[in-house]
């Protein structure tokens, strides 16, 4: 039945992702001292475990987070007609079930109920409060320029040419939201080794991997929408749709975590300045400046 | 009945369920965090049922902003409450509905002195509160930490008259001229076209009043103009006992302080009107970099 | 529409009953606002039910919703900037503990 079809090539699309990014990242960082949630398993000590955990929000969390992870990875086009399902509002869609990764980060650190976990969850609100309106404004140019909110429309927009010729502005505030909403270095506030290496600190067994395949996977969506949104999704000219596609999203990530390390680290009251005074800016210019460029008729019509 | 209107039915009932489920909880339970979890359930059922209405773009706006905008009021509701996790009030006299959504809340020593170490860590970052005591707040000892105030019988009674009012108005009154069209599937470009063209007053209108609230919420919640630990205790004006009066107050010209709490009013206000003081940030960045800063 | 409108409005009955419960009844100021939301919550729920059964073809009661939950969240953001602003001249945000007023 197609359905269970689909079903299953999310999971495996999960399985895969995960796995190349954990195999991936760490080869890009190599030079960073906070590694973020690629961790090595052996980085923190013994892992003390939560005295008293809240029974039913500490594993809530790694299984809301990998819910949110999964229902993402279900607008992402791999190929012609390889998108499990196209949504009319695929973004949007994308935006708000990538949320739930943070709603994942909030119950698992308060369910853990030590003093570091809590302190995981403000840190994780906070980076949201940073993140979602900078995020949100990249989107806005790739959207209005292919005049749609679906992902399968954008990547067929960029037909003519990518967008991230004609939006380089977008492109780079996507980079550094795309590094924000991934909890990637610069942004490694919410694990940093300071605070027990964030949820990693107090979870263990099956949670423990639950929240890698979660992270893990999250870095590998974050760039591959930033592919479809700017590098033209699986479009290209020799080789087929979905090695296109890999391409991209492992370039782009590599760029990401490559750049993110060689920059010093941001703690998150600079983090919420950062974007409040900077990206939201630059990102408003943006939709003036692809507005303008709408207007005057450059990109698809 | 067909398979398509059993699963509608079935969809239904059980978005309904998680709908006013979510709400009795966040109503009852006598944990501040669960109650806020209970409300974001309570929201993602009813955007459930937008999507079942077929307004899946409200249901996703719904999802979106209520996750958002739940995840930061739950924190402010951590960082301003005695008990946020609900501990102190395990052996509290509960009904039973409160009891029901209130299980699990342990009373265990180590989590209420875990819960008042949280929360001292942080009232110290969020109130100014200097060293004291979370709990010794002038009197306030012996407070009733319930949930609920004590009218809380009078407020069900009310509730329960209301809505069982609504519910037998609905369910006694002749039918609704309904039709049975379905609409456009794509919603988000009729939504898109309406907001641009017919209600462009109101669409520029909402987004006049939302940055009005956002100026007027970062003014009203500005940390002042000093905010230093030391001036930040000067700046919060708490209802301090006043020092004793001297019988004779010495006649030299450096003015001998007044009553603490007086003088701070005004030279607080004093201060916030003069001096142009650091841009006012989030409250939350100031704490997170604030602790920050006394960790490295 | 296999499930009939009564069955949404009757949702939408029970959801505002309990938001009055939670404003009346609840004493931390949050939780106050919490319960507001449920109230505007139930009658977004009315309005989209309405639209759906009543006249579909007019996508205004949408934005009518739209603009209902802009204004709830701009009413929440501002109601926890005057809260914080009472907890820091107060103390406390449990609104039975505001009685400098009472005779």
């Amino acid at each position: 039945m197609e359905l269970t079809l689909r079903a299953l090539g999310v999971l495996a699309a999960l399985g895969l992702a995960a796995l190349l990014t954990h195999f991936f990242e760490p080869a890009a960082l190599s030079d960073a001292q906070e590694r973020g949630p690629a961790t090595p398993a052996g980085a923190r000590g013994p892992v003390e475990l939560a005295p008293n955990p809240d029974r039913w929000m500490h594993p809530a969390g790694p299984v809301t987070a990998l819910l949110g992870v999964l229902f993402a990875l279900i607008v992402i086009p791999y190929g012609p007609d390889l998108v499990p399902r196209d949504l009319g509002i695929g973004v949007f869609y994308f935006i708000v079930v990538v949320d739930f990764v943070v709603l994942g980060l909030s119950l698992g650190g308060w369910g853990a109920n030590t003093r570091n976990s809590v302190d995981v969850y403000y840190r994780a609100t906070a980076q949201l409060v940073a993140y979602v309106v900078p995020l949100g404004l990249a989107y806005i140019g790739a959207i209005m320029m292919a005049r749609s909110l679906s992902t399968v429309s954008i990547v067929d927009a960029q037909a003519g040419m990518w967008f991230v010729v004609l939006q380089p502005i977008g492109f780079a505030l996507y980079l550094v939201t795309g590094l924000m909403q991934a909890y990637r270095p610069p942004f490694v506030e919410p694990f940093a080794a300071f605070i027990e290496h964030g949820v990693y600190g107090a979870s263990f067994a099956w949670q423990a991997l639950l929240w890698r395949l979660a992270l893990s996977s999250l870095l590998f969506l974050v760039a591959a929408m930033g592919a479809v949104l700017y590098l033209g999704g699986w479009r290209g000219p020799l080789l087929p749709g979905p090695v296109w596609m890999l391409l991209k999203t492992f370039g782009l990530m590599a760029i990401m975590v490559w750049g993110g390390s060689r920059v010093p680290l941001l703690s998150t009251g600079r983090m919420l300045e950062l974007s409040w005074k900077v990206l939201t800016p630059i990102g408003l210019a943006n939709v003036l400046v692809v507005g303008a460029l709408i207007l005057l008729g450059v990109g698809p019509s | 009945m067909s398979f398509a209107e059993a699963a509608e039915w079935f969809a239904f009932v059980i978005l309904a369920v998680i709908s006013v489920a979510g709400a009795l909880g966040m109503a009852t339970t006598m944990s501040m965090f669960r109650s806020g979890i209970f409300l974001m359930a309570s929201f993602i059922g009813v955007a459930g049922l937008f999507v079942l209405l077929s307004a899946d773009l409200l249901g996703l706006l719904q999802v979106m902003m209520y996750i958002g905008g739940m995840l930061v009021m739950i924190l402010f509701m951590v960082l301003f409450s005695h008990d946020p996790g609900g501990s102190m009030m395990a052996d509290m006299d509960m009904s039973l509905i409160e009891r029901f959504f209130s299980l699990g809340l342990s009373s265990s020593p180590d989590k209420e002195g875990m819960d008042m170490e949280r929360h001292g860590h942080d009232g110290m970052d969020m109130g100014g509160q200097g060293g004291h005591d979370p709990m010794d707040m002038g009197g306030q000892g012996g407070m009733d930490m319930s949930m609920t105030t004590p009218v809380k019988r009078w407020a069900a009674a009310l509730s329960v008259t209301l809505g069982g009012g609504l519910v037998a108005l609905l369910l006694l009154r002749p039918a609704w001229p309904t039709t049975d069209t379905t609409p456009n599937p794509e919603s988000a470009r009729m939504i898109g076209e309406l907001l641009m063209s017919k209600y462009m007053m109101a669409f520029e209108g909402a987004g006049l009043l939302i940055l009005i609230g956002i100026f007027g919420a970062v003014l009203v919640a500005r940390p002042g103009a000093y905010p230093d630990r030391d001036a930040r205790d000067a700046y919060v004006t708490r209802d301090l006992p006043p020092a004793p009066i001297d019988e004779d107050p010495p006649p030299s010209a450096d003015a001998h302080v007044p009553p603490e709490a007086l003088e701070e009013v005004t030279v607080s206000g004093a201060h916030r009107d003069e001096a142009g003081g650091p841009p006012p940030q989030n409250e939350t960045g100031q704490a997170a970099s604030e602790s920050l800063d006394r960790d490295s | 529409m296999a499930v009939p409108l009564t069955a949404y409005l009757i949702v939408g009955a029970l959801l505002f009953g309990l938001g009055v419960y939670a404003v009346i009844a609840q004493r931390s100021a949050v939780m106050i606002l919490m319960g507001i939301e449920v109230l505007l919550n139930a009658i977004g729920l009315n309005m989209i039910a309405f639209w759906r059964f009543v006249n579909p073809g007019d996508y205004s009661a949408q934005i009518f919703t739209i603009l209902i939950i802009t204004i709830g969240a701009v009413e929440m953001g501002i109601g926890l900037a005057i809260m914080m602003l009472l907890y820091r001249n107060r103390g406390t945000v449990q609104v039975d503990q505001y009685d400098s007023l009472k005779g």
